[in-house]
């Protein structure tokens, strides 16, 4: 990633038209909660389809822990937060929320994980002056 | 980012609420982008090698992930790009969700990539497990970290 420090807020988009979805829990509707669902109905707008936003599938921690923690177990993390859109439009919104604590626990112990192996290693380093290949 | 908006937090605003978690997630972000630029995962010993590769002896999608973010952060596409391919597709949409959080924490709300339909997290998943896969056959040694 590149010089994400210095990157200034992008722009401003225009306010889509809602939901717009992801955030969810981050700027609900004035109101609290859910808020009162938005007109025009939730994305995909499939039959039995919940209103509104659906619970944060955690997607991006996901593909993160994929790529940068080199163990598989982000691939399972992929794997619920599909499933949290998949219930959401079937109408499964309880099936949605478990999914979506269930691909955050699998992203968050895929981090963990990976912190303690790096952290290990350099204290395997400092110790013992082992190197390794980089193959991360 | 959405693992944020979990965090309990005192009574602040919504948006409030996540400014200081998406810093603190650019912050590392940006710290771990000037260590990886000027640490060169190239040259053996700077960083641990990968404990699946080690243990299965085979490449798993993030494996090159280090030297091709090493490479973009150095301008070099056509090196990332052998080195990890996925990355190189993923860091722009990485780069858009850190942006997008930024503009949430703003009060803004930006289009998200992450409620997109189901089947399109499926396509990844598959082009996940397909690349993983594929990137230790014979044959397809374009896609391999190698």
């Amino acid at each position: 990633m590149s010089d994400q420090g210095s990157m200034p807020p992008p722009p401003p988009p225009p306010p889509p038209p809602p939901p717009s979805g992801g955030g969810g829990y981050g700027a609900p509707p004035p109101g609290g909660g859910y808020g009162p669902p938005p007109p025009g109905g939730g994305y995909g707008g499939g039959y039995g389809a919940p209103q509104g936003a659906p619970p944060p599938n955690h997607l991006v921690w996901a593909i993160l822990s994929t790529l940068f923690c080199c163990l598989p177990l982000g691939i399972v993390s992929i794997v619920f937060a599909a499933q949290v859109n998949s219930k959401w439009s079937a109408g499964d919104v309880a099936g949605a929320h478990e999914a979506s604590q269930k691909a955050r626990r699998w992203a968050m112990w895929s981090a963990i994980v990976g912190l303690v192996g790096v952290v290990l290693y350099v204290l395997a380093v400092v110790v013992g002056g082992v190197s390794s290949n980089s193959n991360a | 980012m959405s693992l944020v908006q979990h965090l309990p937090s005192a009574r602040l605003p919504p948006r409030r609420r996540q400014v200081l978690p998406t810093a603190a997630v650019t912050a590392a972000a940006a710290g771990a982008a000037t260590v990886l630029a000027r640490v060169d995962p190239n040259q053996p010993g700077h960083y641990p090698g990968c404990p699946f590769l080690l243990v299965s002896g085979l490449y798993c999608p993030g494996c090159g992930s280090l030297r091709a973010v090493h490479d973009l952060l150095h301008a070099e596409l056509a090196d990332a790009l052998a080195r990890n391919p996925l990355t190189v597709v993923a860091v722009p949409f990485l780069l858009y969700a850190l942006g997008a959080a930024w503009a949430r924490a703003l009060g803004r709300r930006p289009p998200s990539l992450t409620s997109v339909p189901a089947p399109v997290i499926w396509g990844v998943l598959v082009v996940v497990l397909a690349f993983g896969v594929l990137r230790n056959l014979p044959g397809w040694s374009w896609l391999s970290p190698a």
